[in-house]
């Protein structure tokens, strides 16, 4: 199956970088060792990068994502251009939920939104999965 | 069935739609030779119409969709988004011989279901092998310089045919209910409907194709499209329907990755179902990094070292963790995982998983549970690729 084999791929990939990026994120001084919440936060955003990263630039909402996370420095920017976006919904429902739910959505046609969220949901699962392996058996040999 | 002198014109210039007639006549059998005479005329003066567009047709009309004979031109007819009517049309088209008494032998038949209709057209509502394609949903505007479909165009050219055949064939139509003038009132019913569907013959001018077997429509640059029954066909509508086809199929798609969206039918619904569930696997990430977070410092290190190694063993020449290409692929190119070993898998997961975790789960339960060993099968063996690619 194709997509097993993509599946598999994909969460070797994220592994690798999740893994990584706690382990950078544990060897920090400071308040990310002491503070839970912000773990979390650091934890997550690890995640969410992490798969981003894994998935490559090759998708829109990777792209958005890795945006977000890699290049502060262009936030000024990207705002601007946020402004001049082409497709506003407005107050479309259930349409625009997604859009805000998919990162990178706002600025898609539908088609691709769909086809994105498709993609996104099975790097979601993925991930998930990776993350549950890691807690387990983490847990286990602990 | 060369009877009829009309007919043996036709057979003259149409070798291969002749040949064809003949062939479907046979094959009809079971029909008394008056019906099969009938048919036989009524597809000789389709194919004159619908050129490569009939024989699909003809090969569908063979099958066991049609009870008898005599529905077969009509479907054919009906299938043409030209002939609106089944019923006007085979009355009409059948006064062509000049032996009228042949119309009695070709009954009204109610209209088919537009399921049958819509199954043919989408048969080969992709063909799209003519050059005269200028657009993929957009109307062409037909030059009118095929002035008779009967005896004048050469029917070697069938794409040219094809494609003009709508605007010449309203007149030759009446031309040729005229001499016969039985029943003017299909006549009239005929032009009102020839000048509705000269649009749409146009539509379906674009998709005419030289392949006789009409089987397998083959992929262009273009989608192309066929105005179905009762649908607008201007170049709006039609990308419209496009952009739906495209739309609906990638909601398929996302219904078999959402557990558990089988059942539902209806974009509204499906859509609710999908950002339940994107939601859902959001929190259930954001879930498992705040564990991951609290669990993380003592874990970390094992993990790393073990997933380092394992990448070690796979990638062959891979030195650093971090030599891994960026570029993604579909394909599979790793020696397959040590799935034979382990076949047990905590339950690991949450409940609502559709995805097959075992090859992950194998590997990674492999190597935390055999500690740095490599495989014992071998499969992680030197791999001959010094890169990873995924």
């Amino acid at each position: 199956m194709a997509m097993n084999f993509h599946q598999s791929a994909i969460k070797t990939r994220f592994a690798v970088r999740f893994v990584q990026a706690m382990k950078r994120l544990n060897k920090r001084r400071g308040v990310t060792t002491t503070d839970s919440y912000k773990r979390y936060r650091a934890t997550r955003a690890a995640a969410c990068a992490s798969m981003a990263s894994a998935v490559g630039p090759q998708r829109a909402w990777s792209r958005a994502v890795l945006s977000k996370t890699k290049r502060r420095r262009f936030q000024a920017i990207s705002r601007k251009r946020r402004l001049i976006n082409p497709r506003r919904n407005l107050g479309f429902g259930q349409e625009e939920d997604l859009r805000g739910l998919v990162p990178g959505g706002k600025g898609m046609e539908y088609c691709s939104l769909l086809s994105e969220t498709a993609h996104y949901i099975r790097c979601l699962q993925a991930q998930i999965q990776v993350m549950t392996d890691i807690l387990h058996h983490s847990s286990s040999l602990n | 069935m060369g009877s009829e002198g009309r007919e043996g014109r036709v057979f003259q210039h149409r070798g291969d739609g002749g040949g064809d007639g003949r062939a479907m006549n046979s094959g009809i059998g079971g029909t008394n030779s008056a019906s099969d005479k009938v048919s036989g005329v009524t597809m000789c003066s389709e194919s004159m119409f619908y050129g490569s567009n009939w024989d699909p047709m003809v090969s569908l009309g063979q099958s066991g969709d049609f009870g008898n004979s005599n529905i077969v031109p009509q479907s054919q007819f009906a299938n043409n988004p030209l002939m609106l009517e089944n019923q006007t049309m085979c009355g009409s088209l059948a006064q062509f011989p000049s032996d009228s008494g042949l119309v009695d032998l070709v009954p009204r038949i109610p209209g088919f279901e537009s399921g049958s209709f819509s199954e043919m057209v989408t048969s080969f509502g992709h063909n799209s092998d003519s050059p005269n394609h200028e657009k993929g949903v957009s109307q062409d505007h037909c030059p009118n310089s095929d002035s008779g479909m009967l005896g004048v165009s050469p029917y070697g050219k069938r794409k040219r045919e094809v494609q003009q055949r709508a605007s010449p064939k309203s007149g030759e139509e009446e031309q040729r209910k005229n001499p016969s003038g039985d029943t003017s009132r299909e006549d009239d019913d005929m032009k009102q409907k020839f000048e509705k569907g000269i649009a749409r013959g146009k539509q379906a001018g674009k998709q005419a194709k030289d392949d006789q077997s009409g089987a397998e429509p083959s992929k262009d640059d273009y989608i192309h499209v066929r105005a179905k029954r009762g649908q607008a066909t201007n170049s709006h509508s039609l990308a419209e329907r496009v952009r739906r086809e495209k739309i609906s199929e990638r909601m398929r798609l996302l219904q078999e990755l959402v557990p558990g969206c089988n059942k539902i039918t209806g974009k509204a619904m499906m859509l609710d179902e999908i950002i339940n569930y994107v939601q859902s696997l959001q929190q259930q990430v954001e879930f498992l990094s705040m564990k991951l977070a609290t669990v993380n410092p003592e874990l970390n290190m094992d993990i790393d070292r073990i997933l380092s190694k394992d990448i070690l063993h796979l990638r062959g020449g891979n030195t650093t963790p971090l030599g891994v290409t960026p570029g993604l692929s579909p394909s599979f190119p790793f020696p397959p995982y040590p799935q034979g070993a382990f076949n047990s898998t905590p339950g690991t997961g949450p409940p609502f998983h559709s995805l097959p975790q075992h090859i992950w789960n194998a590997e990674l339960q492999g190597l935390l549970q055999m500690g740095f060993d490599p495989d014992p099968s071998g499969s992680m063996g030197p791999n001959g690729s010094s890169k990873m690619e995924l």
